[in-house]
């Protein structure tokens, strides 16, 4: 276990090469990975009601300018993206002074009350109460959060940190890779066999993460055929389907989906109303952050994320806000979808769809992410040069 | 201001005697107990071996420091005594009003104990209490006595089942909510208290309203998120039911008294079932956004998913009316679902045929009045079994009858039946929330590894959330994450969840500690032998194995050493208790 976790972080690429410490607990303690992390991973979990730790670097120093950009007196940071205001809330940062004397303490003492940490030096330790797998998300979605937060701040605020400007230029350069569907086969639909339906679902639930859409557990995918709509279960590894894909019937005349993905609701509507047989929701996090960035000066909508009304557009890929589950997202993407067969919720992520298959949904939300990685860049790149001159 | 050190008080009543007094109760009880469960195991402190019905032995209504404010779920009451039909310590707790309400008469907890020489019901409002005599009520229905009393604000009633010392007779609430399982209804019944009313009107205060408000926005959020909660499949549109489906896809569903795990015709009981048939409406208990409770169009409450399951594929009945009868049946008799209708199901196995739907509704009564073979089915499965010479056949742990839940469909619930200190219960640990429904992740049901820790993790998160009193369907969404920060907003007092957890741990060591006074040992902490010899209905690509007995074993050691029990599950030392606030 503690073995596949650390091959999840590196197969994500959130970790740096060598820099992760695992530790979990059964009756016994068992610790993994570099010889400083997993000791620190092991010292804070043996402070704490839970089943497993991860410490890691992660591969960005996103999460760490963050912490060193906030004001002195700050104690957590407070992306504003949907996963992690409805799961994190805010991510508390722990600075050097106080891990000097007892770092496990310090950081066991801030992760009995949240999920992840930002440890100055350190980098991001999370905790699972329930299981491993369970701290290794808590890991991503503090990774992912970082991430996001980090591409809004800098756009906003520029950089201000010394080598901050070439750490980003690097990440621009080496890390991130083209984006692309090519080299990816996709059954051609309509698909009507329950086996090739499944079978498919699980590749794309494996591209979709292969190809950094998704961190390898949020997200959702599904497939309809006739009254029935085949959809991931909630908390499913989009990478790991097999077992955890859920037959629905469409009139709701038996409740086993009740395990589906909370944007079941979402899906249906979304097939009520363009006809589409595939739909793919991920998280990429150009998308992602590109849809919390809005133009419009007095806007009386205090919580954009959720009561904004207004359909925006980027590109030609419609904006709307909404909650996940029960929330308004199920009422607000269906009718913007059809056309353009893609849409993008307010700090959320990406929904496209299939006429027939998912190649089309694949292309799609490949697309999405590149456009706003473009207009991203391209707003960066302005507001650089605008800095550049005023100085 | 801070709400948890304002003044808590508590009603002591004697019913010997008839004197009761309004005393304080110390605030470091509050502190290291919370309330609800936490507050009444300690309470029974020093009269933990008493026998249940014997006088002296206490039984505690008690709120928690949530209670009476809109923190979501959190207006629930737990009743603790020690139990006739498992003599485990025992608490259950209820929804309905009746907890908003005995915190709106200015009271925290109410503690009674004695004997009255004749039937009483005790009557509070926040301007004072009196003792009503309760002659013309006794022999009386649940339905009967609390349209009798409400003019007195929320009742909680035992039936003639509770006077009769059935040993699986519920307190009931007057808006249908039960007080199940273990048998306290009887507890009341020796002491000839045949209700208790409260009512109030007095404000809980909130000392930090700002970090309460963003604490409660944020519980809200999770709901929302939560499939199984807010999802159109989820509980609040479907209430428990929505469990028949799943169970039945997972292979899980004890059937004929746990000789198969799938019965054929579930789907005549299914959520969507019984919305088709009785128009299923929303309700909940007080302030509770999930509402996970229905009723029917004439108002009454339908039953749970324990409850049409055990009706049902446990009897091999496949009539809704019929389950549905016997759900309104044992809630008028005040007589808890799942252990009747597992004591039936065993006593047919036993006879060698299963109760036909037109027999139940006759059997219900004969047990509830302890009349021809009712008296013997109305102390519980064990004793039956044991009675018919067949006591393999009593699916119980500690006498308590196990629910829905087959455990070879989910081995950490075979675990936790175990562990349970109040017996076969689903609640304690509740590891279907993430064996089954996975929530908050999902874990291997079929694989023991890890799972010792994940139940005692759980049993504290439980024994923390049953104290405060909060619903345990509200953690398919939040976590204790989000109710210590309620927590902290009501009180003014920071709370964590681990502090919670480690709260939680002292609750549940001191049950066990009481069990183990009153004898119980690790022979006690197992499963019927049906679990590791018999498979359970494989099919559909599923395979259901019997229990590998060594391996159970196994985990059971491991769970010992993670509490810092000895292997035989025994205390290191006595001096527990004494080291306890
Ligand atoms: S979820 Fe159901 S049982 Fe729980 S508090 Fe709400 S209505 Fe009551």
């Amino acid at each position: 276990m503690i073995a596949k976790t650390a091959e999840k972080l590196y197969r994500d690429c959130s970790v740096v090469q060598g820099r992760v410490g695992i530790a979990a607990q059964d009756d016994v303690m068992l610790s993994e990975g570099a010889p400083d992390l997993s000791r620190l991973a092991a010292d804070v979990l043996s402070r704490l009601s839970c089943l497993g730790v991860v410490a890691a670097s992660p591969s960005l120093p996103f999460a760490s300018y963050l912490l060193r950009r906030s004001n002195a007196d700050a104690k957590a940071i407070v992306p504003l993206d949907t996963e992690t205001r409805t799961f994190l809330h805010d991510i508390p940062i722990v600075r050097r002074e106080e891990l000097s004397r007892d770092p496990a303490g310090a950081i066991a003492a801030h992760l009995s009350k949240r999920k992840g940490v930002i440890a100055e030096g350190v980098g991001i330790v999370a905790s699972g109460p329930v299981t491993l797998e369970q701290a290794y998300i808590h890991y991503s979605s503090v990774f992912h959060a970082a991430f996001v937060k980090y591409l809004l701040d800098a756009l906003q605020a520029g950089f201000v940190l010394p080598g901050e400007a070439e750490a980003f230029r690097s990440f621009r350069d080496t890390f991130l890779q083209p984006l692309t569907a090519e080299g990816l086969p996709f059954r051609p639909g309509p698909l009507d066999a329950p086996e090739e339906v499944l079978a498919e679902i699980r590749a794309v639930g494996r591209y979709t993460v292969l190809r950094g859409l998704v961190d390898s557990f949020f997200g959702n995918i599904s497939y309809r055929v006739g009254d029935t709509i085949f959809i991931s279960q909630t908390a499913a590894s989009l990478d790991e389907l097999a077992g955890c894909i859920d037959p629905v019937p469409t009139d709701n005349r038996s409740t086993t989906g009740i395990t589906a993905s909370s944007e079941l609701l979402a899906h249906r509507r979304i097939y009520e109303a363009t006809g589409a047989r595939a739909i793919l929701h991920g998280h990429p996090k150009f998308a992602v952050a590109m849809s919390m960035l809005c133009d419009v000066k007095d806007c009386p909508v205090k919580d954009c994320w959720k009561d904004c009304t207004r359909v925006r557009m980027l590109g030609d890929t419609p904006i709307v806000a909404g909650e996940i589950g029960a929330g308004g997202l199920a009422v607000r993407v269906p009718p913007v979808i059809g056309g353009p067969g893609k849409a993008i919720v307010y700090g959320h992520g990406v929904f496209a769809i299939g006429r027939d298959g998912f190649e089309e949904a694949f292309r799609s939300m490949v697309d999405v992410e590149n456009r706003c990685r473009e207009e991203y860049f391209r707003r960066l790149d302005a507001r650089t040069e605008r800095q550049s001159k005023s100085e | 201001m801070s709400g948890m050190s304002l003044r808590q008080y508590m009603l002591v009543v004697d019913l010997s005697s008839g004197r009761m007094r309004r005393e304080e109760i110390p605030p470091e009880l509050l502190r290291a107990y919370l309330g609800g469960r936490g507050l009444g195991v300690r309470l029974l402190r020093g009269r933990h071996t008493l026998s249940p019905f014997d006088p002296a032995m206490p039984v505690v209504f008690a709120v928690g420091p949530l209670c009476g404010t809109p923190a979501p779920t959190s207006a629930r009451l737990s009743v603790v005594s020690r139990s006739p039909l498992t003599g485990t310590v025992y608490d259950c707790s209820a929804g309905g009003r009746f907890a908003w309400r005995l915190r709106a008469a200015g009271l925290f907890a109410i503690l009674i104990e004695g004997k009255s020489p004749r039937p009483v019901a005790l009557a509070v409002s926040s301007a004072g209490e009196e003792l009503l005599p309760a002659d013309a009520l006794w022999g009386k229905g649940v339905g009967e006595t609390v349209r009798a009393l409400s003019d007195r604000g929320s009742v909680a009633t035992i039936g003639p089942a509770g006077e009769n010392g059935v040993l699986f007779s519920n307190i009931l609430m007057g808006e249908g909510n039960a007080v199940g399982r273990g048998g306290l209804g009887a507890v009341l019944g020796r002491k000839n208290l045949k209700a208790v009313t409260v009512d109030g009107d007095l404000r809980i205060p909130v000392a930090d309203r700002e970090r309460f408000d963003r604490a409660r926005a944020d519980v809200l959020r999770l709901f929302r998120a939560s499939p199984v909660i807010f999802g159109e499949l989820g509980i609040s549109e479907y209430g428990t039911p929505a469990l028949v489906d799943l169970m039945r896809q997972r292979r899980m569903a004890p059937t004929e008294n746990f000789r198969r795990t799938v019965f054929e015709d579930s789907s005549a009981y299914s959520g969507p079932a019984i919305r088709a048939a009785y128009g299923a409406k929303k309700e909940g208990c007080y302030g509770c956004p999930i509402r996970c409770k229905k009723r029917a169009s004439d108002e009454r409450p339908l039953p749970e998913y324990e409850t049409v399951s055990h009706f049902g594929a446990l009897n091999a009945i496949s009539d809704l009316h019929s389950i549905v009868r016997s759900n309104d049946a044992c809630n008028d008799l005040g007589m808890d679902t799942i252990s009747a209708a597992a004591t039936l199901s065993a006593w047919g196995e036993a006879r060698g045929r299963f109760p036909a739907a037109e027999e139940i509704g006759p059997l219900l009564h004969d047990i509830a009045h302890r009349r021809g073979e009712g008296d013997l089915l109305a102390e519980g499965s064990r004793r039956v079994a044991e009675a018919l010479g067949k006591p393999e056949l009593s699916m119980s742990v500690k006498s308590l009858e196990l629910p829905a839940y087959d455990p070879r469909g989910a081995y950490g619930m075979a675990l936790a039946y175990a562990t349970s200190n109040r017996g076969g219960c689903h609640l304690r640990a509740y590891p279907i929330s993430h064996e089954i429904l996975r929530k908050p992740v999902a874990s291997d049901r079929f694989s023991f590894s890890g799972k010792a820790r994940m139940i005692k993790i759980a049993e504290d998160t439980n024994a923390a959330v049953d104290s405060l009193v909060a619903c345990k369907f509200a953690f398919f969404g939040a976590s204790l994450e989000e109710y210590a920060e309620l927590l902290s907003g009501v009180t003014g007092e920071p709370r964590t969840p681990q502090g919670l957890k480690e709260i939680g741990e002292r609750i549940w060591l001191t049950e066990r500690f009481y069990n183990a006074r009153n004898g119980f040992t690790r022979a006690d902490d197992d499963l019927p032998t049906r679990f590791f010899t018999e498979a359970g209905s494989s099919g559909e690509g599923i395979d259901v194995p019997p229990i590998d007995r060594a391996r159970f074993g196994e985990e059971l050691t491991k769970y010992y050493r993670i509490r810092g029990l000895r292997d035989d599950g025994s205390f290191p030392d006595d001096g527990f208790l004494e080291r306890q606030p």
